[in-house]
């Protein structure tokens, strides 16, 4: 990585401080001597001793010979800012493979889309390219030697600027061409262009957005939130990826400032850019999501229900809800431009159908599922009865455990780069110090506890909880219960003991003025349906008010005039009706109103139905009037 | 110890990179800004950040708990932050860095001299504003473990310092003064071991002017230093040894009387100690310890030296001194530390034997005890100091016995009225 220049080449990575300054920044004087640039204190000519242990007080150093004087050029090939890109998504595509993706993931589908993206975005297989460069692309199942192939230009149109930035080169004598402040060939227009017009030039969030999209198209069971996790325990390169390119693409630079990476983007910002990378790529209908797909609700759904350790049996309430909602037909799922030109967040979808699932079992509002768990706790000889609170404390104790080690990984983990990733050559001796002395000090305490730094890697799961009797699970598997404690058999048609079911004013608001109300609302909503949120925003790593939306959404699916409400028809037999209880003043008009929705508990409020008279109860719809009258459902 | 950091590091705000050579004092004090706090979470944190301020926080959890071994664990990760090139504060995560792990290699178990060394060394060379004081800190270090030849290089490395401006800031030249008494300090005692071990051989060889030459190098810095207002106790001691060895009195007796009666200098009874203890040793005249020790009664009248200031008062023939003994004493018993010693009450008695020798002792002595008299029964004259004292002392019982009636004859006495009679 250093640049051929003629003291550095002789100084030959001796990066100790210098004594009178303590800053490293050595030439060679006509006599053949180190000198310390910034403070001109001759030295006796030593070399760096390759110990890392060394500590510079203590520790002898030995004279060497004048090392060679031929300079070498090496500066490596020539190569674009896209190149590099497509060797991360090739890495990253081959990582997944690795993990058990299928291998049409890279050559089918990764390199079509991305070929399509570099045509779309107007960077290739254009007649007018974006910038003047010109990008040779090959297929990503192309090995590195070709991918690194380059037609063969010269670079000096882009040298002109740079020979500015690069004044700490001094020293006198040196012959050598000023080198360029990237390694590739096209980083400054790249990032010029970038911050000019935001467009569509390939970031490294684009490349999880991208892979994202390719995974969906070959229905593979990943979810956005299994991608991000993989990212982010190392399974997948995306921090300091570019480690992984060949050492002919040099990175210097100015490259850092496009390849660099110093955060994992979150669910909802790459799901953003997924949705913007689809309007990009203006893509034909997706292969259709059915409910064999993985990605459907109705088995992604059973994969959320054994890792929270519920029982089987809810699944099958989740698929009448999924019913209700309109949620079973495929073309809900499919992206097609067309129907639906939403990426749908299908983890998201899934756990809102489970917490409505169990809104509509459990009652969910801090009183009626605590009730039923005593009553079950009493009924249950055989102990075949599925208790809602026994499986709250294990899942408590499971969730703040794995909070917990979630927090210390995050302190653990380790962001830099092995090598040198200074943006400028100013910095470059600053950097390469402040790596020298972190690096030592890590060893130090590394030494100290006898413990590495980092997260340890574990092998990829898809679960982050682990229900059995096996060494380490997080608690006994409560799968095989029953929900009998909660059901009720009436003519012959099990139903949920409980026939009220409560959930927020549906009304839905402007998109665009106000996002989400969750924050408002939170602390009037039921504790116990606060913590579900939780839970399974943890377990899909977004924020609880996205999951929230999601369940409004459905809520509203579930009970929005344009669904038919089957369930309650066939209820309306045994009498016990779900009953939707909505809170809300007639008289209200505005779309925001925190003071409407109170918890159920106080029921003397809640029992106050817009229209009480309403006798056809099939239609809960009919008391969600005043919301529904302005909702539309989501599509 | 963390609060003191943090009001610390807030202090170098406007700190600037150490590479910037355009640093420069009159731009310093307009870009100083509301000191923010370091480690605060913000909305838009990127995941590197999150991971060092999360690491910091365990750091200090860890620390707070004295979890050693977990807070040198999370220390391994956490040094990526002096990378972090988004800050314009890398200043204080050095100095942060630096604390953090010394303290931790104090306490932990494992830690050795090699990891000290490593450390300071590296955190000497990745700023200059720590440069000094790590280089002070670490030559204590190395003194605490007995390397004193090696914390002697340091600080004469630390004393040749410099670093353009940044060496003529009023905080760094304080330093360097420290730097320079310290290590004159270590000239000292490399000037004690010759002298011990040449003392008997050869008093006139090459190794006496070698020893000679410690003494200069070290007086050189001394004598300047001490001029500084401060306490300079253990480098006043050294220099005045060495000034004695080479019978340089009057500039010792100077120097001390400097020390002790010069009022700039903060208010410190060891300067009198010092004084009265030189004094006695060449055998001054009596009026003139007197008068050392009058000042230092002043200044802390339960000091040991009280029962010395006493016994020549005693000596004195003068009447007046003999009144002023007695205060002295009975000013010292008021002290818990003096409150049950027997040399005390002994001397308060013999100082009673001599006055009543008097006519008019009575009055004296009631004069005295006029403004104790309200408390010095409850404080040494009860049934309960009896009971203690006759378990403890029973010689001590005698003399506070013989003493209540002559101080405190209008009281109706419980020292002696216990269970038994004395």
């Amino acid at each position: 990585m250093f640049e051929a220049n003629m003291d550095e080449e002789w100084t030959a990575g001796y990066r100790e401080p210098c004594v009178q300054c303590s800053a490293v920044d050595w030439g060679v004087s006509d006599e053949g001597r180190f000198y310390c640039r910034s403070c001109h204190n001759v030295i006796e000519r030593t070399r760096e001793v390759v110990d890392p242990t060394f500590t510079p007080g203590s520790s002898r150093v030995s004279t060497i010979g004048k090392g060679s004087r031929t300079k070498k050029t090496e500066r490596g090939h020539q190569w674009n800012i896209c190149e590099g890109f497509q060797f991360i998504l090739k890495k990253q595509a081959e990582a997944l493979i690795r993990l058990g993706v299928s291998p049409r993931l890279k050559d089918e589908v990764l390199c079509e889309l991305w070929r399509l993206y570099l045509q779309k975005s107007g960077q290739a297989f254009t007649d007018r390219p974006l910038t003047s460069f010109r990008v040779n692309v090959r297929g990503l199942d192309s090995d590195s030697e070709s991918a690194a192939e380059f037609s063969g230009r010269s670079v000096s149109d882009t040298d002109g600027e740079t020979v500015a930035s690069s004044t700490v080169l001094s020293n006198a004598g040196s012959s050598v061409d000023p080198p360029p402040c990237s390694g590739s060939s096209d980083a400054v227009s790249y990032l010029t262009a970038q911050q000019l017009r935001s467009s569509s030039l390939m970031t490294m969030r684009k490349t999880l957005a991208l892979i994202h999209i390719a995974l969906v198209w070959i229905r593979e069971a990943l979810t956005l939130s299994d991608l991000l996790r993989l990212v982010n325990e190392g399974h997948v390169p995306y921090v300091n990826a570019f480690e992984e390119l060949p050492d002919e693409m040099k990175l210097e630079g100015k490259d850092h400032l496009i390849f660099k990476v110093e955060t994992i983007p979150s669910h909802e910002s790459v799901h953003k850019e997924a949705q913007a990378l689809l309007h990009v790529l203006q893509l034909p209908p997706f292969p259709p999501i059915s409910c064999q797909s993985l990605l459907h609700p109705a088995l992604l759904s059973l994969r959320y229900l054994t890792e929270l350790n519920l029982p089987d049996e809810l699944h099958l309430w989740v698929c009448r809800l999924m019913e209700q909602a309109g949620l079973e037909d495929q073309t809900v799922h499919t992206v097609d431009p067309l129907t639906l030109y939403v990426l749908p967040r299908y983890g998201v979808q899934t756990a809102a159908l489970i917490v409505v699932t169990m809104k509509a079992v459990f009652g969910v509002d801090d009183l009626t599922e605590w009730e039923f768990s005593g009553q079950t706790g009493e009924q249950d000889d055989s102990g075949n009865l599925f208790n809602l609170r026994r499986w709250y404390k294990l899942l408590q104790a499971a969730l703040i455990r794995a909070q917990q080690n979630k927090e210390h990984d995050t302190a653990r983990k380790q962001w830099r780069s092995k090598r040198d990733v200074s943006t400028s050559r100013n910095r470059k001796w600053v950097a390469v110090k402040k790596k020298r002395t972190a690096e030592q000090v890590q060893i130090c305490f590394e030494r100290l506890s006898s413990r590495p730094a980092g997260v340890e890697r574990i092998g990829p799961s898809s679960f982050r909880f682990c229900w059995g009797d096996e060494d380490g699970a997080d608690g006994p598997g409560l799968h095989h219960l029953t929900l009998d404690g909660v059901l009720t058999l009436k003519h012959g048609v099990l139903t949920p003991s409980h026939s009220t079911y409560w959930h927020p004013a549906l009304q839905q608001c402007n998109y665009w003025r106000c996002r989400s109300h969750y924050l408002k609302f939170e602390p009037t909503l039921p504790r116990m349906f606060v913590w579900l949120l939780k839970l399974f925003s943890f377990l899909l790593d977004v924020k609880p008010a996205s999951l929230y939306e999601e369940v409004l959404r459905v809520e509203r699916r579930v009970f929005g005039s344009r669904t038919p409400w089957r369930k309650t028809e066939t209820k309306t037999e045994t009498k016990t009706k779900t009953k939707t209880k909505t809170k809300c003043r007639p008289k209200t008009k505005t779309k925001t109103r925190p003071e409407t929705e109170t918890r159920p508990e106080t029921k003397t409020k809640t029992k106050t139905k817009c229209r009480p008279k309403t006798k056809t109860k099939t239609r809960p719809e009919t008391e969600t009037r005043p919301e529904t009258k302005t909702a539309k459902t989501d599509r | 110890m963390m609060d003191d950091l943090e009001r610390e590091l807030g202090r170098f705000e406007d700190l600037k990179h150490e590479d910037d050579f355009s640093d420069d004092n009159s731009t310093r004090g307009s870009k100083r800004t509301k000191p923010r706090r370091m480690h605060a979470e913000t909305p838009r944190e990127t995941g590197f950040h999150q991971s060092t301020r999360i690491c910091l926080e365990h750091i200090r959890e860890a620390l707070l708990h004295h979890r050693w071994q977990e807070a040198a664990e999370y220390m391994a990760c956490y040094p990526q932050k002096l990378e972090d090139t988004a800050t314009s504060q890398s200043e204080q995560y050095t100095e942060l860095v630096w604390r953090l792990s010394t303290e931790i290699l104090h306490q932990h178990p494992n830690s050795k001299l090699d990891d000290y060394n490593s450390i300071y060394e590296r955190m000497k060379h990745s700023g200059i504003r720590h440069y000094l004081m790590i280089c002070l800190e670490h030559s204590f270090h190395l003194l605490l473990n007995g390397h004193i030849e090696n914390a002697k290089n340091q600080l004469s490395a630390a004393e040749s310092w410099r670093y353009g401006k940044e060496s003529g800031h009023v905080r760094q030249q304080q330093i360097v003064k420290l730097i320079q008494a310290y290590r004159s300090l270590l000239d000292y005692m490399i000037w004690c071991d010759k002298r011990f071990t040449h003392f008997d051989t050869d008093p006139s060889s090459i190794s006496n002017a070698d020893m000679h030459n410690y003494f200069r190098q070290a007086s050189v810095n001394l004598k300047e230093i001490l001029r500084n207002p401060g306490v300079w106790d253990p480098f006043i001691l050294s220099y005045v040894e060495m000034l004695d060895f080479y019978e340089d009195y009057e500039e010792a007796l100077n120097v001390l009387k400097n020390y002790a009666y010069d009022n700039t200098f903060p208010p410190n009874p060891n300067a009198h100690v010092y004084l009265y203890q030189y004094l006695k040793r060449h055998e001054a005249p009596e009026r003139k310890l007197i008068k050392v020790l009058k000042i230092l009664q002043v200044l802390v009248p339960s000091h040991e030296l009280m029962l010395e200031y006493s016994s020549l008062l005693l000596q004195s023939e003068r009447k007046k001194d003999t009144q002023k003994a007695l205060e002295v004493v009975l000013e010292m018993l008021a002290f818990a530390c003096w409150k049950s010693n027997l040399d005390a009450w002994k001397r308060l008695k013999d100082i009673i034997e001599k006055l009543q020798l008097e006519k008019n002792w009575k009055d004296v002595v009631s004069d005295k005890m006029a403004e104790r008299k309200n408390w010095w029964p409850a404080l040494h004259f009860t049934s309960f100091h009896f009971r203690t004292d006759s378990e403890e002392n029973p010689e001590l019982v005698e003399v506070k016995a013989s003493l209540t009636k002559i101080l405190c004859p209008d009281l109706t006495m419980k020292y002696s009225a216990g269970q038994e009679s004395a």
